[in-house]
């Protein structure tokens, strides 16, 4: 029996070491870090570990932080984008939170309850003005919009605003100028009405999000004057300039100027060179620049006006986050934060990945991006509403991912696409989110 | 190998302490194995149940049902409830009839080119499940997807088979069949390996048409087969969907291929809700569990009778 004990001892011994070892991860090596001693921070991450040109430029950034502080080694951990805040959450509850994680903005409101995130303003300290300012400061109504209780507490990393991408070539064969292309949803509803006469799709607003994101639907609705969620924290989703907003886009579709479709399909639809216009957001620039080669003519103008008034686009894109309590650690997770928001940086994902240079001067800057927009120009319609863009919304209560779902499947996509009356559907969409957000 | 046992064994009877004890200490890694990846999350999903948690937080609240009601306070929860129960009878003769009919088709004709479309039918359970679905995906594109293309060139409507709520749910479960046949056709062709081609020659010299020797011979040795493939299907067709409603439809639109699995998914990982969620799925694991005691139940009293 002794023996049997024994046996079932060490088994035990070794299957629970096993567990341990599982479980344990960077927790046991991240130990406490002082200056002197060398520090591997962790970096998660969807813009990292790629193969394509964005992921290789990352890379080259992080082996030039590398190279300039020799006691700082980066470990990245690439992840898919949907399984981020998944990701961080395990990680967190599990003790091993990486160092620097890119969080979407759409989540971070979630992320800042959820996670032990130190707000990089303060790591900064004394430095912060220093970063922020300089002759190419980082524009100061992007760190308005991303401040959360007053505090920058996630660096601006990645960005993008809506743009509307248009074929000059089906603008010509549809008799319509290329040079001077719609500037509101009236106008485009018109092109789009032309396009479609001459035999091709005419446009696509990609408010029915693929990845259940409601960031374009906020920038027609701000555009419209109205909001999701008023300054005192009211649902307002069914407002009447919510429902005009998505009243002239379903518009669209009920006319026939824009197809029925999944904005997937409508993305394929328009790198193929057989959709006229297309409403959505910068970072889709490179993959359109590489299908429109020797295919068809890719231009591009800003977010369009509703009714007159100013186009309020919203942003999307990520931040840095620094997370966990090791103070040394902290520092150094800081002075990679600082490096990847350099405007070298900066220029770097304008340059390879369409990224807003969000240091806005960089563009007239000869040392970074003027010569580069001198070529190409595609993203400077954008980046001239740099000044107007809208913080991303998020809605009351502890169900805000829950309320978005409800909005873009319950309300955006049948009106949209399927002809639901938008005044009704918005309506009860809005008293469901209104029902969750007091649970 | 028995040199091996041979030598073995002088010093394994050493070791053990008694004829009682061994078969524990046999059983130890398994059971172990058992608890810490079945058992012990199974228990750990009923605890989080009955809690308001977000796994991270220090102090989780105990809530009682209140999960329970919450889920299924939720008209998406019936309506997953209900798609799933369509994606079951939309499986059941991709799991039983079709591919019993090919296998039947193949085992009657054995020889090479038998032997070639056997390989052939089984493709699909080797193809990479997402990679399959994006392939589908750009087939049933609907403005410049293959079968569309194909349908409007002979002048038919070019319906948007994913987008549209009433094709969405049959285009899943066409999509997912093709997989389910070729498996289950490799079960019943197992099943007619046990079948004695004596008993169908001795039938067709007694004047037995083709047909009957089917009928009367081989179905009522498959029955078996078919009762335990189609209590796989009313289990797991859920289960077999869910990649592709993952890769195609997330569950849309309009809610249309949701089902009960995709749901427990949905409320985990894209609403981090862990209490509705485990809720979800202990009510799962309990429907299930009931259903199985019932089957049990019924099939000891039909053999006792």
């Amino acid at each position: 029996m002794n023996r049997i004990a024994r046996s079932a001892g060490a088994l035990l011994a070794a299957l629970g070491l096993a567990t341990v070892a599982a479980c344990g991860g960077s927790s046991t090596d991240a130990g406490t870090a002082s200056p002197t001693t060398p520090v591997e921070l962790t970096f998660l991450g969807y813009s990292v570990g790629t193969p394509d040109l964005g992921g290789q430029a990352m890379q080259a950034l992080i082996d030039e932080f590398q190279a300039q502080n020799p006691g700082i080694t980066v470990k990245t951990q690439p992840v898919a984008v949907a399984d981020v805040l998944t990701k961080l959450k395990a990680d967190t509850a599990a003790g091993s939170p990486p160092d620097v994680a890119q969080i979407g903005w759409s989540k971070m409101a979630e992320a800042y309850a959820d996670l032990p995130i130190a707000p990089v303003q303060e790591l900064a300290g004394a430095e912060w003005a220093d970063h922020v300012g300089g002759p190419t400061p980082i524009a100061p109504s992007l760190l308005e919009a991303v401040a959360n209780e007053g505090v920058v507490k996630a660096m601006p990393f990645t960005m993008s605003v809506p743009t509307l991408y248009y074929n000059a070539d089906l603008f010509r064969a549809a008799g319509l100028n290329p040079d001077t292309p719609p500037t509101s949803m009236a106008e485009i509803g018109a092109a789009a009405q032309a396009i479609a006469r001459s035999g091709a799709a005419g446009t696509y607003i990609a408010a029915a999000d693929v990845g259940k994101s409601d960031y374009l639907t906020q920038s027609l609705i701000n555009t419209a004057g109205g909001s999701l969620v008023s300054p005192d924290g009211q649902v307002t989703v069914d407002g009447p300039e919510a429902v005009n907003a998505l009243t002239q886009v379903q518009a669209l579709t009920t006319s026939g100027a824009q197809p029925a479709i999944s904005t997937a399909d409508a993305i394929t639809l328009f790198g193929s060179g057989r959709l006229g216009m297309l409403l959505a957001s910068t970072g889709a620039l490179a993959s359109f620049e590489k299908a429109s080669t020797g295919k068809f003519e890719l231009r591009t103008a800003a977010f369009p006006t509703i009714d007159g008034k100013t186009a309020k686009p919203t942003y999307s894109g990520a931040g840095l986050a620094v997370l966990g309590d090791d103070k040394a650690r902290q520092q150094a997770a800081w002075k990679f934060v600082k490096f990847m928001s350099t405007p070298q940086a900066y220029t770097t994902y304008a340059q390879k990945i369409g990224y807003l240079p969000l240091r806005p001067a960089l563009a007239n800057d000869p040392a970074y991006l003027k010569d580069y927009f001198a070529q190409n120009p595609r993203l400077l319609p954008a980046l001239s509403q740099l000044d107007t863009v809208a913080p991303y919304q998020v809605f009351p209560g502890g169900q805000a991912n829950r309320a978005v779902v409800v909005l873009q499947d319950e309300a955006v996509e049948p009106i949209v696409l399927r002809g639901a009356d938008p005044t009704t559907t918005l309506k009860a969409a809005a008293d469901k989110i209104r029902s969750l957000s007091t649970r | 190998m028995t040199s091996t046992l041979d030598r073995a064994a002088p010093r394994a009877r050493a070791a053990q302490p008694g004829p009682r004890g061994r078969p524990w200490l046999y059983l130890v890694p398994l059971v172990l194995a058992l608890g810490v990846w079945v058992y012990g999350p199974l228990l750990w999903t009923g605890v989080l149940s009955l809690l308001d948690w977000n796994l991270i937080s220090p102090n989780p609240e105990f809530v009682g049902v209140d999960n329970f009601v919450a889920v299924f306070g939720r008209p998406e929860t019936t309506n997953a409830l209900v798609r799933t129960g369509y994606y079951v009878l939309g499986m059941l003769p991709f799991a039983t009839v079709i591919p019993m009919t090919l296998a039947i088709l193949l085992w009657r004709r054995p020889g090479r080119a038998a032997d070639g479309y056997r390989a052939l039918l089984f493709s699909p359970v080797v193809l990479a499940p997402v990679a399959t679905a994006i392939s589908w995906q750009f087939l049933l594109s609907p403005q410049q997807g293959l079968v569309n293309t194909v349908l409007s060139g002979v002048g038919l409507p070019a319906p948007n088979w994913l987008g549209d709520p009433r094709t969405a749910l049959p285009v899943i479960v066409l999509v997912t069949a093709g997989k389910i046949v070729a498996l289950n056709m490799l079960l019943f062709s197992a099943a007619l390996a046990g079948v004695d081609r004596r008993a169908i020659d001795a039938a067709r010299i007694d004047g037995a048409t083709e047909w009957e020797t089917t009928r009367f011979i081989v179905l009522p040795q498959m029955l078996r087969t078919i009762a335990l493939l189609s209590a796989l299907c009313v289990i797991v067709a859920g289960q077999w969907v869910f990649t592709n409603v993952a890769a195609l439809t997330r569950g849309g639109p309009d809610g249309a291929t949701d089902n009960i699995y995709y749901r427990l998914y949905t409320e985990g990982f894209d609403f981090f809700d862990a209490g509705s969620a485990s809720a979800l799925a202990v009510a799962i694991t309990l429907a299930l569990a009931l259903l199985f005691g019932a089957a049990a139940l019924w099939n000891r009293r039909r053999s006792r009778a």
